[in-house]
């Protein structure tokens, strides 16, 4: 049998807020995943040696082909699924930090995962009730930042289905601001809208990222978002999940959208999606060593 | 320009039903009036009509004794079957241990029981009201215990990321996740309360102040006053009708705003 270690979750005392910036010297790990193994109880391995440090303030992004377990890892990184062997620390410390004084986590989903019944106000406040904020003003004040910031003043008494998925997925976002993270995970936050949208929303994250100086994990499926969007792609292989290839992505920012049509970006594609190739190669392989 | 009444959603949706009610009641009485069916057999729609003015005031009698057998066991089917879907939804090994009893009662022929009921239980509006109960509880418990369950993964996953605690996982959560179900169960045994007590009181066969309905309808039976009896039924099924409008107006008035079952799709 194999066992599974729980990662523990008790608070521990706080070391103080990070202060580095996006940019600055040596900055601190904020994530670190070593050699992490993940079995899931019927056999199948999602990961395996799993080795992955983000710093403050990078943005990383997370690509590889279906099944290469790129949401599990993130799900790890959120504390939401345990590891059978290895290990994961969070500001240099060996517990969940999810909801602690002064580290703050949040997830996007793939789907906007908001709640139907609630208007797009109480979305967004959800995280705060949930640690019993109150109704202060400085509460009201975040909620109303968080809102602007995403665009979406004006709809906070709309209804989730009387918005776009674009603006869903902003409520989304909005709620994942409102308890200023310091470090967002999005799991392929974008992948079902439509490439204007995703554009956009690629162009606003990156401003809030810079704005906010959070850390972010990005998963994508997209070469072209991931390039984009990222100081680092890190790519992944299938069967079973793991790390094949780290890129460094060395454009400067801000990335204006001229990026996408330049030269470094296509050279940048190209070297992300030989690496994804060569990446999938490596999945197909162990299913040809598979075969009778 | 005013649109035409045939284009009026509401209208059609009221006036295509009581057409065919209407079309229908007209040939019962050109049928019965045609073929000269004597009353004691098939009365017309007008005898029974007749019945219902001249017998009204122990008719509604009558239906006020159902009515409060059925309002009462409806009510406790509620509170107790929404109390024992949160009890299961707390633990697996507790709704393991405890379902199956509520199969039991659900597969359990009310009238195989309603005697029994009737001989333990002194107070006969309450063994009916239990009776009833019996009847009208598994909707809501198998509805709701399924609504409290179906909760979206990745919500809970997000609670779960802010360590919230059971009750707030439980108010905030699975409680608005379940509502669409629970509102599914109350429109099922808001029905079965109306036909367990109904079936209660045919059993118990109870005469006097407390008869309600069904004992009409057997009374009516036995002295041959087939249009009281057919009276009688008219108010049962009216009522159930009604009961049902009932569940959907509060199912449409908490839903309207998100659920997919009360929208209105514009076309």
């Amino acid at each position: 049998m194999t066992a599974t270690k729980v990662m523990p979750l008790n608070p521990v005392p706080d070391t103080g807020p990070d202060t580095s910036e996006p940019g600055t010297v040596a900055p601190r790990p904020v994530l670190q995943v070593s050699s992490v193994d993940k079995i899931y109880g019927n056999g199948t391995v999602a990961l395996k040696g799993a080795d992955l440090t983000v710093k403050q303030g990078e943005f990383v992004s997370l690509l590889g082909p279906s099944g290469c377990g790129k949401s599990t890892l993130l799900r790890i990184m959120a504390g939401l699924g345990q590891v059978t062997t290895g290990n994961v620390r969070w500001w240099e410390q060996d517990y969940g930090v999810v909801g602690s004084r002064g580290r703050k986590l949040a997830f996007v989903f793939q789907n906007a995962t908001l709640m139907p019944w609630a208007r797009v106000r109480k979305n967004v406040r959800l995280p705060l009730d949930l640690e019993h904020a109150g109704k202060s003003e400085d509460v009201e004040q975040k909620i109303d930042d968080a809102l602007g910031m995403v665009g979406l003043k004006g709809f906070d008494n709309s209804f989730p289905r009387e918005l776009s998925g674009g603006m869903q997925m902003r409520a989304s976002i909005a709620r994942a601001m409102v308890t200023e993270p310091n470090l967002l995970l999005m799991d392929e936050p974008f992948g079902a809208l439509d490439e204007m949208t995703r554009n956009k929303l690629n162009d606003d994250v990156l401003k809030l990222w810079k704005e906010k100086g959070w850390t972010i994990v990005f998963v994508t499926h997209s070469v072209y978002e991931a390039v984009y969007l990222s100081s680092r792609v890190v790519v992944m292989a299938a069967r079973p999940g793991r790390i094949v290839d780290d890129i460094a992505i060395e454009e400067s920012y801000p990335r204006s959208p001229n990026f996408r049509v330049s030269t470094e970006f296509a050279g940048y594609c190209r070297q992300v999606s030989q690496a994804l190739e060569r990446a999938s190669a490596m999945g197909e392989d162990r299913d040809e060593e598979r075969q009778p | 320009m005013k649109a035409p009444l045939i284009r009026n959603e509401r209208f059609v949706q009221i006036g295509a039903p009581l057409l065919v009610g209407v079309l229908v009641l007209l040939m019962w009485q050109l049928t019965v009036m045609a073929f000269d069916v004597p009353k004691y057999l098939v009365p017309s729609p007008v005898d029974i009509g007749q019945s219902l003015v001249s017998d009204f005031p122990s008719l509604f009698n009558a239906l006020l004794m159902t009515l409060k057998v059925t309002f009462l066991a409806f009510a406790i089917a509620v509170m107790a079957g929404v109390s024992a879907s949160l009890l299961f939804v707390q633990s697996k090994w507790i709704e393991i241990s405890l379902f199956p009893y509520a199969v039991l009662m659900q597969v359990t022929p009310v009238v195989a029981i309603a005697p029994l009921i009737i001989i333990w239980v002194d107070d006969t509006t309450w063994a009916l009201t239990i009776c009833a109960v019996i009847v009208a509880i598994f909707p809501i418990i198998s509805n709701t215990t399924l609504g409290l369950r179906s909760v979206d993964p990745n919500l809970l996953s997000m609670f779960r990321m802010y360590r919230t605690s059971r009750w707030q996982e439980l108010v905030r959560l699975r409680i608005p996740s379940a509502l669409p179900y629970f509102f599914g169960g109350l429109r099922i045994s808001s029905g079965l309360a109306l036909i367990g007590a109904v079936v209660a009181e045919f059993v118990a066969g109870t005469g006097g102040a407390q008869a309600g309905l069904a004992y009409m309808i057997l009374q009516s039976g036995y002295n041959l006053q087939i249009p009281r009896m057919f009276a009688a039924l008219i108010l049962i099924t009216v009522t159930g009708i009604l009961l049902f409008a009932l569940m959907v107006w509060m199912s449409d008035r908490a839903l309207r705003n998100w659920h997919e079952s009360a929208l209105k799709v514009e076309h």
